[in-house]
């Protein structure tokens, strides 16, 4: 299989990514919201794992997500993260801009269209 | 919102810093792991897995860092860093910094206590509920608009051609009054009169006393909304003509008198031998709504006034309508204006007022006025009391704050040159700090905040300094005629501190911002290459703040220079009568009831005895006292010329014992002085001043003249002429004076002034004057007693203040510019050392050197002079000009001085030595270290 070029997360996607990941799966530890990432995007999207941690830390500053400390798995203690109501409000507003935002550059791109 | 979120989330995160350092690597940590989980469990190795984890991860510290941006507030820590760095720079250079934290201090100290003095004279607002709601009621009229009498203070701005009064008659208030109550629709919920009354006689305990108090209308209390502390306070059911009399005392008065015993409610005060029941003491912070520094220490009901003061009755009665002595304040609804409030009380005002004036005096005055002359009301703020005292200080303390505020500058100057040479001195590590890629931006606030860390340092310092100097500038208030109103209490609060804060920082700012700016400028290769030389911009920028500094302090000093001259010269005036070992004090017997017969009665026997007290050479008194500020003056009448047609002639008077020449040593000139017979069965007679007959009478004969007096249509005939004496103060030039005899003006004498020449120390006999007055009368209190010398000084208080204010900074400033020099040219010697090796190498002598540096001081100093020169010479063009109108504190300043120009050649040159010895004083440490240069050293070193 040909894989295309990797493309990099845009900033402000990876709050969406996050937000509704945690709203479709529940409470997750860091780690497993960074693995649903990659097998969603079809392992397409270049994240460096790391980095989803400071967009979980400005998520948690604006209490649209928030935190508990408990075990996972396979029995290692770790961070869950899930979304708060406020959060859920967050989530209906960014995908509602997004699915605009792509629609408007749709129309743009196909001018034809009348 | 959010942000507020974040913010807090951020503080938190400041200070759970290790527990949450931990978490996160906790959770970096599982992570790691468990991926490394997945990976073995999908068959890789566990070393594979783990490489494969961490690349997949990304890089750990990086992460680690901009987490830990996001989470707490990294300019706190940066500026928590700054400091520390800042506190290790500081203890570095101890000397340096102690130096610059004294001079620091003292300028901010400085200013700090004269800012207490602004917020107490002009700023404080009285501790009422809502003062902003309180308004003062003050009128202005054309000049034909007269009034029957005024007694008070008003200082009223007013335009030529305009008359203006912050006072009022009771029935015109009372018509105010009646308008403001009858309607519920007024923009005023209260309107209130009150006015001071000096000189009261209490009796509390053994000894009688003059105290100060007040009369109010019933609503005074209410309408400021104090409430007493103890008992009750006066009321409108109290403020009625046959009401019990009642009086409240001021909380200082009831301290210092009562011990502040609660149980005083209800018992008698005597005040001018009426008794009078306690009702009520006033909370503590509160100094009534007069002028500032005047305490009433009692207060009662305007209704008892003419009780208290008798014949000497303001308030009026219905044959006699009193005059305008009342203030009038008001409080405003919430929402009212003041222009709703002036316009609600200016038409009942106005009705009132005009039916007020009395009937023209002169032939030629009309007895109607025009409308546009109609006296009209004005509305000011009242919420810091009675302005127009404040009013009259608010230039000399804007002029002291200035003053002050130079002081600041310069050490201000003399820090900034510090920081210049250490910042200099750094230059290297700072350049490289640059190049490596630093911010300006971030080096300038490090540099900065070191400087911050000074100013505030002598901030806190200043603050105690400040305390000391509020105590010295409290010994200028307590003198009647001095810079500052008298009484004014000056605390350190909150104000006054955040005033302190701001100024630290600002001078922290000042200071630091040009030495920051200078050193991180973008010349990096020069600075680099040498090692650490400087030449050019820094040092000039140094001489030049040098030279400003010298150019302050000489003007200082100059100043100084000029007000001790004057004070000296003030001090020798001759006076014309001798003022060595003169006891004189004052007894008020009218306070008390005395008059006609029993009032010439007392004196005589008070003098039976003061003739004969052992120590006394010769007793005598006079109305007014000398150099005291006093004045009495009446126009009259010479002969021949009749009332409304001549023109108007004023002089001052004095009334007199027999003896009062030779006691006070006046000689006489011509004609003869009073005697017994000189009383009210005979002629009424007066004798002239020599300034008098020059004035009136240059080529006629002046004895037999009769002149008469309008104030009682009285005609006295001149017996003689004395040589003229001083008699307001040593500067006055003399006016033109007659003194009449004491037993032909029953009417006027009901205030003495005693004088006692004595044989040896005046102030020996206090105790047995009291004695012999008490003897006579114990309710009678001896004032003011004292030497005429002591008193005459007391009259200098301005003069003095002045000199001593004008010496003290511009010494601190010659110190400091001192300091300034010594520094500049030590650093410039430590540059040079190379310099002064190669001209010792090449034959220059010991004192070749020396002279190099001394001549680079003095050349500093010199273009500090000229400078001074210049705007000193600019100054009295500019005084000796209209430029500065005559209300101003520069023109009132410059008619201070006596007896010296501005221009002063001998105290120009006095300072300009002063200034050259002290720099030469600066110069020598330097030059003596430029001096020990070894060239072998200095030529080796690199």
């Amino acid at each position: 299989m040909v894989r295309d070029s990797k493309h990099e997360v845009l900033p402000g996607t990876l709050n969406l990514l996050i937000l509704k990941t945690l709203d479709t799966l529940g409470p997750l530890h860091g780690y497993g919201i960074a693995r649903r990432i990659e097998q969603v995007s079809g392992d397409l999207l270049e994240l460096n794992q790391g980095t989803i941690y400071p967009a979980l830390l400005k998520l948690e500053q604006m209490r649209w997500i928030k935190t508990k400390w408990g075990t996972s798995e396979n029995n290692r203690s770790a961070k869950y993260y899930s979304i708060t109501p406020a959060g859920k409000k967050q989530l209906a507003k960014e995908e509602e801009e997004w699915e605009r935002t792509s629609a408007i550059v749709t129309r743009f791109l196909n001018p034809a269209e009348k | 919102m959010t942000r507020l979120f974040i913010f807090w989330s951020r503080l938190r995160g400041l200070f759970l810093k290790s527990k949450l350092e931990d978490e996160m690597s906790a959770e970096m940590q599982s992570h790691l792991e468990m991926q490394i989980d997945d990976l073995v469990r999908q068959g890789m190795s566990p070393e594979e897995a783990r490489y494969v984890a961490l690349r997949k991860f990304g890089g750990v510290d990086q992460l680690k860092e901009t987490y830990r941006d996001s989470r707490t507030l990294p300019w706190i820590e940066t500026f928590f860093r700054d400091l520390r760095y800042g506190f290790r720079m500081l203890r570095r250079s101890p000397g340096m910094t102690a130096v610059a934290i004294l001079s620091l201090a003292l300028g901010i100290g400085a200013n700090t206590a004269l800012f207490s003095v602004v917020d107490a004279v002009l700023l404080k607002t009285l501790p009422v509920q809502h003062p902003e709601q309180l308004v003062i009621f003050e009128w202005k009229s054309g000049r034909p608009f007269r009034t029957s009498g005024m007694s008070g203070t008003s200082n009223v701005d007013i335009a030529p051609g305009e008359r203006g009064l912050s006072l009022f008659r009771y029935d015109v208030f009372q018509e105010m009054q009646k308008t403001q109550a009858g309607s519920t629709e007024s923009p005023l919920s209260d309107l209130f009169a009150f006015a001071p009354v000096s000189d009261i006689t209490a009796r509390v305990g053994n000894e009688p006393e003059v105290i100060n108090g007040q009369a109010v209308s019933g609503n005074y209390y209410q309408g400021l909304r104090v409430n007493p502390i103890v008992g009750r306070m006066i009321t409108v059911d109290d403020d009625k003509q046959n009401a019990a009399p009642v009086v409240m005392l001021s909380n200082q008065f009831w301290e210092e008198r009562f011990a502040g015993n609660p149980f005083v409610i209800g018992q008698q005060l005597s005040l001018n031998q009426h008794s009078y029941t306690i009702i009520g003491v006033t909370p503590p912070a509160f100094n009534g709504t007069l002028q500032v520094g005047y305490h009433p220490d009692v207060t009662i009901p305007l209704a008892l006034e003419p009780q208290l003061r008798g014949e000497q009755s303001r308030l009026g009665t219905t044959s006699e309508p009193g005059v305008w002595w009342l203030n009038v304040m008001g409080r405003l609804k919430p929402g009212a204006t003041q222009e709703q409030a002036r316009e609600s009380l200016n038409t009942a005002f106005q009705t009132s007022a005009l039916a007020a004036m009395p009937p023209p005096r002169k032939a030629n005055q009309p007895a109607q006025i025009e409308p546009k002359d109609y006296p009209r009301l004005i509305v000011e703020a009242g919420d810091r009391g009675m302005l127009d005292r404040r009013k009259s200080y608010a230039p000399t303390i804007y002029g002291l704050f200035i003053v002050v505020a130079l002081v600041l500058l310069i050490a201000c100057v003399n820090l900034a040159n510090l920081l210049l040479a250490r910042a200099a001195v750094r230059g290297p590590e700072i350049k490289i700090r640059l190049a490596v890629g630093a911010g300006r931006w971030r080096l300038i606030r490090q540099l900065l905040t070191e400087s911050l860390l000074l100013a505030t340092l002598g901030g806190i310092v200043g603050v105690l300094f400040a305390f000391w100097f509020k105590g010295a500038l409290s010994a200028f208030t307590d003198d009647n005629n001095g810079l500052l109103p008298s009484g004014v209490e000056l605390t350190l609060n909150w104000r006054v501190l955040g005033f302190t804060l701001a100024l630290s920082l600002l001078t922290g700012l000042l200071f630091g911002l040009a030495p920051a700016w200078r050193a991180t400028s973008l010349d990096l290769n020069s600075t680099l290459k040498q090692s650490g030389r400087t030449t050019g911009g820094r040092s000039r920028l140094s001489k030049g703040l040098l030279v400003v500094q010298v150019a302050v302090s000489s003007l200082l000093l100059v100043g100084a220079g000029l007000f001790i001259r004057t004070l000296y010269n003030l001090q020798r005036v001759n006076l014309g009568f001798n003022q060595e070992n003169l006891l004189v004090f004052a007894v008020q017997p009218e306070l008390n009831g005395y008059k006609d017969e029993q009032l010439l009665r007392l004196y005589q026997q008070l003098f039976d005895r003061f003739d004969h007290l052992p120590g006394v050479r010769s007793a005598t008194f006079g109305k007014v006292q000398l150099i005291a500020h006093e004045n009495w003056f009446f126009d009259f009448l010479l002969p021949g010329e009749v009332e409304g047609t001549a023109p108007e002639h004023d002089t001052m008077l004095q009334v007199i014992r027999e003896n009062y020449f030779r006691t006070m040593e006046i000689p006489l000139l011509r004609g003869r002085e009073f005697t017994a017979q000189d009383d009210d069965h005979a002629p009424a007679v007066a004798i002239a001043s020599q300034t008098f007959q020059k004035q009136f009478f240059p080529n006629e004969e002046i004895l037999g003249k009769r002149v008469t007096f309008n104030y009682r249509k009285r005609l006295v005939e001149i017996v003689g002429v004395v040589a003229d004496t001083k008699y307001q103060s040593q500067r006055k030039e003399i006016e033109p004076l007659l003194y009449t005899p004491w037993r032909q003006e029953a009417t006027e004498i009901g205030v003495m002034n005693f004088a006692l020449r004595t044989v040896n120390d005046p102030t020996a006999l206090t105790a047995q004057v009291r004695e012999v007055v008490r003897d006579l009368d114990n309710n009678l209190p001896v004032t003011e007693i004292g030497t005429q010398s002591a008193r005459s000084e007391k009259t200098l208080a301005q003069e003095r203040t002045y000199a001593r204010l004008f010496s003290f900074f511009g010494a601190l400033a010659l110190v400091l510019a001192g300091i300034g020099l010594f520094g500049v040219l030590a650093y410039s010697v430590s540059q040079r050392t190379q310099e002064i090796g190669v001209r010792m190498a090449f034959g220059a002598q010991v004192w070749n050197v020396i002279s190099m540096v001394v001549w680079q001081g003095m050349r500093l100093v010199l273009g500090g002079l000229s400078i001074s020169a210049l705007v000193g010479y600019v100054l009295v063009r500019l005084l000796n000009s209209k430029y500065f109108g005559p209300d101003t504190w520069q023109q009132r300043m410059k008619q201070q001085l006596y007896g010296v120009t501005m221009s002063d050649p001998l105290t120009l040159i006095v300072i300009a030595l002063l200034l050259a010895l002290v720099a030469l004083l600066a110069c020598w440490l330097p030059a003596r270290r430029a001096a020990k240069v070894d060239p072998l050293v200095a030529l080796r070193y690199e």
